[in-house]
C-alpha cells in the first residue's frame, strides 16, 4: 500500500526527528504511514490549488492577454486599474447586495423550514426529501428552469402574479431595477434548503425539556424561541451563514446563465466581471486581480469560521 | 400518527399553530415542486400548446418529441458521456485519495498533522473563480483543454477537499478501541483499516461519492470555460448553450434539464439517509 516513491519523499523529513522516534517504533511507523495517507491528497491540494492559487497571485503582477506569451511585469498596476475601475466598484456593489439579500433570505427561509419540519406529523420524511429537490438540482438545470419561469409572454411567473392579480406582466429578467431581485429569488431557491437541513439537525439536537421547563415558566412561544431554540442554534447557523456567505460572494454560474451579467450591468457580479474580462477581453491579467480582491474578505470569512466550528466542536 | 393525535387533542393552545405550521410547510412544499413540475409539463408539451398561455398549467396533448429533437439534433447524448465519465472518475480518485487523507489527519500521530487539517479546509473554501484563469493557462500548456482529464483534474479541486472534510467528520466517531483490538489479535494496521474501520465508516464512504458524484456531475464554470468544442462538453454547458444561443426551443431545453437532473434526483431520492448524514459531518461537525 504505500509505495516507495512515497516513502522516499519522507525519508527527507528530517534527521533530527528520526533520532526522536527510534525510541518507539510503532509510533515511527504510525508517522510514516501518516505521511504516506497524506501524501496523495497533499499532492492534489499543492498541484490543484495551492499552485494555481501562487500563479494567480503572481499573474495579477503582470499584464498577460490570452495568446501572448511575454507578459511584461506590472507590478500593482492592475489593482491601481481596478480601484479607478468604475465596472468594478459597480460590480462590487452588486456582489454585495447579491450576497447580503440572498444569504439573509436563505437564512430566514431556512429556519422557517427547519421548525416547520422539527415537528412530528405523518409525511415528514417525505417533505424532507422535497425539501431538498432545489439544492440538489444541477445549477444549470435550476437556472433554466427559471429563465423559462420569467418568460414574458408564456412563462408561469407572469402568469401566476397576473391571475393573482399581485403584478402586471412584466420582464423581470430585461428590466434593470428588477433583473437583481429576479436573480437573488432563484439563489434563494436554490440555497435555502441547505440552511434548512442544517438547522434541523440542530434543532433536533435542543432537549426537548427544555422547552417543558420553559413553558412551565410561562414563557410563550416566542421567549420559547428567544431564550431556547435560538440560543440552541445559533452557533449552527452562524457556521451555515458563513459558508453560504462565502459560496454566494464567489458565484458565477448562476448568474451567469441566467443573465450573462445584463441587463446592461445590472447583475454583474465580481465572478462575472472577472470572467468578461479575462475571456471575453482577453485581459487575463486583469480579471485574476479582480477576483483577488475578494481574497481578503473570504479569507475574513474563513477565519471566523474557524473559530465557529472550533466553538461549535467545544460545546458538544 | 397516534402521538401527533396526542398532541393535538391535549394541547388545544398548538392546535393553532400546528395548522398554520402545516399551511407554510404547504406553501414551501408547493413553492418547491411548481418549478419542478413545470419543467417536466414543457418538456412533454407539443409546440402548439407551449405557446398558448391558456394551456399554461397542464398538457393536453402530451409528446416525446423535444426528447427526440434534442438527441437527434444535438451533441447531447455525447455531452452526458462525457458528465458521466468525468464524474465517475473524478468520484472514485476522490474516494481513495480522501479516505486515505481523512485516515491520516483524523487518527495518525504525526508532526504537521493539524496543519494539514488546516489546509484541507482552507481548501474546501478556495473560491473556484479565483482558480480559474490559473488553471486555464496551466491546462492550455499541458494541451488538456477540451479533454476529459482537463475537468477531471479541476474537479477534485472540489472534491476531494471537501470528501477528505467530511470523511474526517466520520472517523473521528469511530471507537478505535476496535481497531486496536484488531491489532492486538495480529492484524496489521492496513488490515484493520480494511476490515474494521472501513465497513464502519461505510455510510460516510457513500456519501462522500454521491457529494463528489454530485458536485462533479452539476459543475458549470470549469466546464464552461476548459471546453469550447460541443463535442468536448459535458451536459450541464450544452444545455446552457441551447439558451445562450439565438433561438431558445424551450421543450428542448426542459426535456435537456429533466434528463440532467434524472441522475442527481435517483441519488437523493434513494441516497437521502447518508446525504442528510454527510452533509451534518462535513458542514457543521467539521
Amino acid at each position: 500500500m504505500t509505495d516507495e516513491s512515497q516513502l522516499s519523499v519522507l525519508s527527507s523529513v528530517g534527521a533530527a526527528r528520526r533520532a526522536h522516534r527510534r525510541q518507539s517504533p510503532r509510533r515511527r511507523r504510525e508517522a510514516v504511514l501518516g505521511y504516506a495517507f497524506l501524501a496523495p491528497v497533499t499532492l492534489v491540494l499543492l498541484a490543484l490549488l495551492g499552485y494555481p492559487l501562487v500563479k494567480a497571485l503572481i499573474m495579477s503582477l503582470h499584464r498577460q492577454y490570452v495568446g501572448f506569451d511575454v507578459a511584461p511585469f506590472v507590478g500593482l498596476r492592475n489593482y491601481v486599474d481596478i480601484v479607478h475601475d468604475p465596472t468594478y466598484w459597480h460590480a462590487f456593489q452588486n456582489t454585495i447586495v447579491f450576497t447580503v439579500a440572498s444569504v439573509v433570505l436563505k437564512l430566514g427561509l431556512g429556519l422557517l423550514t427547519a421548525i416547520v419540519l422539527n415537528r412530528e406529523f405523518r409525511g415528514r420524511g417525505l417533505a424532507r426529501s422535497v425539501v431538498l429537490i432545489p439544492w440538489a438540482l444541477p445549477t444549470v438545470v435550476t437556472v433554466l428552469v427559471w429563465s423559462w419561469m420569467y418568460n414574458d409572454s408564456f412563462g408561469l411567473v407572469n402568469h401566476l402574479l397576473s391571475g393573482l392579480h399581485l403584478a402586471k406582466p412584466h420582464s423581470w429578467l430585461g428590466d434593470p431595477s428588477t433583473a437583481m431581485p429576479a436573480v437573488v429569488v432563484v439563489d434563494v431557491w436554490r440555497g435555502f434548503p441547505f440552511f434548512a437541513l442544517i438547522l434541523l439537525a440542530g434543532l433536533q439536537g435542543i432537549p426537548e425539556e427544555l422547552y417543558e421547563v420553559a413553558s412551565i415558566d410561562g414563557a410563550g412561544r416566542w421567549r420559547q424561541f428567544r431564550y431556547v431554540t435560538w440560543p440552541g442554534i445559533a452557533t449552527v447557523a452562524l457556521v451555515v451563514t458563513l459558508l453560504s456567505t462565502i459560496w454566494t460572494l464567489n458565484e458565477f454560474s448562476l448568474i451567469w446563465v441566467l443573465t450573462q451579467g445584463g441587463p446592461g450591468d445590472a447583475t454583474t457580479v465580481l465572478s462575472v466581471l472577472t470572467f468578461k474580462a479575462a475571456f471575453l477581453g482577453n485581459k487575463l491579467s486583469y480579471g485574476v486581480a479582480v477576483s483577488a480582491t475578494l481574497l481578503p474578505i473570504v479569507v475574513l470569512l474563513i477565519l471566523a469560521l474557524v473559530r465557529a466550528v472550533n466553538r461549535r466542536e467545544a460545546t458538544t | 400518527m397516534s402521538r401527533a393525535v396526542r398532541t393535538r387533542t391535549m394541547k388545544a393552545e398548538r392546535r393553532g399553530s400546528a395548522v398554520r405550521s402545516g399551511v407554510v410547510l404547504a406553501l414551501i412544499l408547493i413553492g418547491v415542486l411548481l418549478p419542478v413540475y413545470w419543467m417536466v409539463l414543457t418538456s412533454i408539451k407539443p409546440n402548439s400548446e407551449l405557446y398558448d398561455a391558456k394551456s399554461i398549467m397542464v398538457v393536453h396533448h402530451p409528446t416525446a418529441t423535444h426528447y427526440v429533437d434534442l438527441f437527434a439534433t444535438t451533441d447531447f447524448a455525447r455531452q452526458l458521456v462525457n458528465s458521466f465519465v468525468v464524474a465517475t472518475s473524478a468520484t472514485v480518485i476522490t474516494v481513495v485519495v480522501g479516505t486515505l487523507g481523512a485516515y491520516s489527519i483524523a487518527h495518525l500521530r504525526y508532526r504537521g498533522r493539524s496543519t494539514a487539517a488546516a489546509g484541507i479546509f482552507f481548501a474546501y473554501l478556495v473560491p473556484p473563480t479565483l482558480l480559474l484563469i490559473p488553471l486555464y493557462t496551466v491546462f492550455a500548456q499541458l494541451d488538456i483543454l477540451n479533454r476529459w482529464a482537463g475537468l477531471i483534474l479541476a474537479y477534485l479541486t472540489l472534491t476531494v477537499p471537501f470528501c477528505t472534510w467530511m470523511l474526517r467528520g466520520y472517523l473521528q466517531n469511530v471507537p478505535w478501541e476496535l481497531e486496536e483490538a484488531a491489532m492486538v489479535d495480529g492484524c496489521g494496521r492496513l488490515r484493520a483499516l480494511r476490515s474494521v474501520v472501513l465497513p464502519l465508516i461505510a455510510p460516510g464512504l457513500t456519501a462522500g461519492a454521491l457529494f463528489s458524484f454530485t458536485l462533479a456531475w452539476n459543475e458549470y464554470l470549469y466546464a464552461f470555460v476548459f471546453t469550447n468544442k460541443s463535442t468536448a462538453a459535458t451536459a450541464p454547458v450544452g444545455l446552457a448553450s441551447l439558451v445562450l444561443g439565438d433561438v431558445f426551443l424551450w421543450g428542448q431545453i426542459m426535456a435537456g434539464a429533466v434528463v440532467t437532473a434524472i441522475p442527481i434526483l435517483l441519488i437523493y431520492l434513494f441516497g437521502q439517509r447518508f446525504v442528510v448524514g454527510g452533509l451534518t459531518a462535513g458542514a457543521v461537525k467539521g
